[in-house]
């Protein structure tokens, strides 16, 4: 019972950090109709602004939390102004090239900073919680209560409110959004800024019970492509659904299968759902 | 009102509109008649920015919006409800009706007002306020789409075939409801293939064939030409 309620809690706690990453590159993807795939790279640059807040300027851990959240949605912001608006006329395809050289690009500077050691940032709660016979830790109850917390946040602010509107507005038909008087530039600083500080705030939650280094957003951005994949690109029930359904499947997996496969089976589920449902499990999302 | 000169407009190598001039005065109802792919769309697109001009000027009561954004141009008063609706369809008729109204967003009183008005000229949106923007019939889209131009309260309304895919009851209703914005005193103009009905309502009418304006008459003059009756009218 308590081995599988920690594989149960491990699967939230994988499903809430990926719904985050997965829901700013989902939220892009509505307004730009491409795949950032620096959006990994700003999961990456909001662990170490994390890690340099509470270890260089000895900062709480929330008000580094906030902190890289507001660095990250800034370089997000300016990566908007500076690369994929200019690229707005463009074809497709630059916006994906100009994706990857930002991801390089960003990872090249941290490197040059901080070098390519393996980092950690200490939990700050890191205490064991026993209830019923069971016992988790408090970091990882955490991330969930943090996770859900902003996404509700975020679902509030998209439902209820004029400005969140308008970025659900923009994805569901562009010109209809321009027509009434929408502006698609502020919509886009705001899209980029929402999803750069959520990848930020994912990055911060997750740190202390993994590793900091360059290339750690490589596999969380593989596998929040998968997500958005799976739950149809640019829908946001599917990316939150999609991002539990991989947390699930690789903790589980990982108990009942092997650690060593932990990372293909998201893959694996991939190839699977699509060849069932090509179109993604929610194709009527926010679109 | 609203005032073109010369406006050009390209698409690569396709000239789709060639120095188009023409002019709406304040209150009136100018129909623009013209078959598919004549350059009424791309005209409506150029005027409400969403299309680069190649050269001319688009005025509004005087003023210079050639260039300008669109959120700018419907600050200006000029809003456009465009051809194939362009609702938001996963958001409810209401959501899109106070989208509407999203440069007002601040003057929630006026804009409550605004919506009774528009839940009065079509009764059935305030029954379907809840329901998906997409999930309407056609005609009733095309009410949404109205009400959600009227949102904002146009001192210039542009109407891009609102009548294409309806019902003939349909249309009737459509256009009697754009006569009756007309005469609550919005300056209206109206591009229909439908050349017959459209006139009924019209003050006057430009007709613009391969981007070119090759006519222009009040509504008697347009009716009585033989060659309008027998390119549009069919009679």
């Amino acid at each position: 019972m308590n081995i599988f309620f920690q594989q149960l809690l491990n699967g939230l706690t994988l499903g809430s950090v990926y719904s985050l990453v997965a829901l700013g590159l989902t939220l892009v993807y509505g307004i730009l109709h491409i795949p950032n795939f620096a959006h990994g790279a700003l999961y990456m640059v909001g662990a170490y602004m994390a890690f340099f807040a509470t270890g260089s300027l000895g900062a709480n851990y929330w008000v580094a939390m906030a902190a890289s959240a507001a660095a990250v949605a800034l370089l997000a912001v300016l990566s908007e102004r500076l690369v994929f608006h200019r690229l707005r006329h463009a074809p497709p395809l630059h916006d994906m090239i100009a994706a990857i050289g930002l991801l390089l690009f960003l990872e090249a500077v941290i490197q040059a900073v901080w070098g390519a050691d393996f980092r950690r940032l200490p939990s700050p709660y890191p205490q064991i919680v026993r209830a019923f016979d069971l016992t988790a830790p408090a970091q990882r109850l955490m991330i969930i209560a943090a996770a859900f917390g902003l996404m509700a946040g975020l679902h509030l602010f998209l439902k209820r409110t004029i400005l969140g509107s308008t970025i659900v507005a923009m994805a569901q038909n562009r010109e209809g959004a321009a027509l009434v008087g929408i502006d698609a530039t502020r919509v886009s600083m705001l899209t980029f800024a929402i999803s750069g500080a959520l990848a930020a705030v994912a990055a911060t939650l997750f740190a202390p019970i993994n590793l900091i280094y360059p290339a750690m957003g490589h596999l969380v951005i593989m596998k929040a492509f998968v997500i958005i994949i799976l739950g149809g690109m640019g829908s946001i029930p599917g990316a939150i659904v999609g991002a539990m359904v991989i947390g699930f499947a690789e903790s589980f997996g990982a108990f009942y299968v092997s650690t060593d496969y932990k990372d293909i089976i998201a893959f694996a589920l991939l190839v699977l759902i699509l060849s069932v449902r090509p179109q993604g499990l929610f194709t009527r999302g926010v679109r | 009102m609203l005032r073109l000169d010369g406006v050009t407009l390209n698409y690569g190598s396709f000239r789709a509109l060639d120095g188009i001039g023409m002019h709406v005065k304040s209150g009136e109802l100018v129909v623009m008649l013209g078959a598919n792919g004549a350059g009424k769309s791309s005209l409506f697109l150029a005027v409400s920015g969403l299309r680069r001009l190649a050269s001319g000027s688009i005025k509004v009561d005087g003023d210079e919006i050639t260039g300008r954004k669109p959120s700018s141009i419907v600050q200006a008063g000029l809003v456009q409800c465009p051809e194939g609706r362009k609702l938001f369809p996963e958001m409810s008729v209401k959501k899109n009706l106070i989208l509407g109204a999203y440069v007002y967003r601040n003057d929630k009183k006026a804009n409550q007002r605004m919506l009774e008005r528009v839940y009065g000229m079509f009764p059935i949106l305030h029954g379907k306020r809840d329901a998906a923007a997409g999930s309407l019939s056609g005609g009733q889209q095309q009410m949404v789409a109205i009400g959600r131009a009227l949102m904002g309260r146009p001192r210039v309304l542009l109407l891009d075939e609102p009548s294409l895919g309806l019902a003939p009851l349909i249309v009737k209703q459509v256009l009697e409801a754009v006569k009756a914005i007309n005469e609550a005193g919005t300056t209206v103009l109206l591009a229909e293939q439908n050349a017959y009905a459209a006139l009924q309502i019209a003050h006057r009418a430009y007709v613009i064939e391969s981007g070119r304006i090759v006519m222009e008459g009040d509504r008697e003059t347009l009716l009585g030409d033989e060659r309008i009756r027998k390119a549009y009218i069919g009679a």
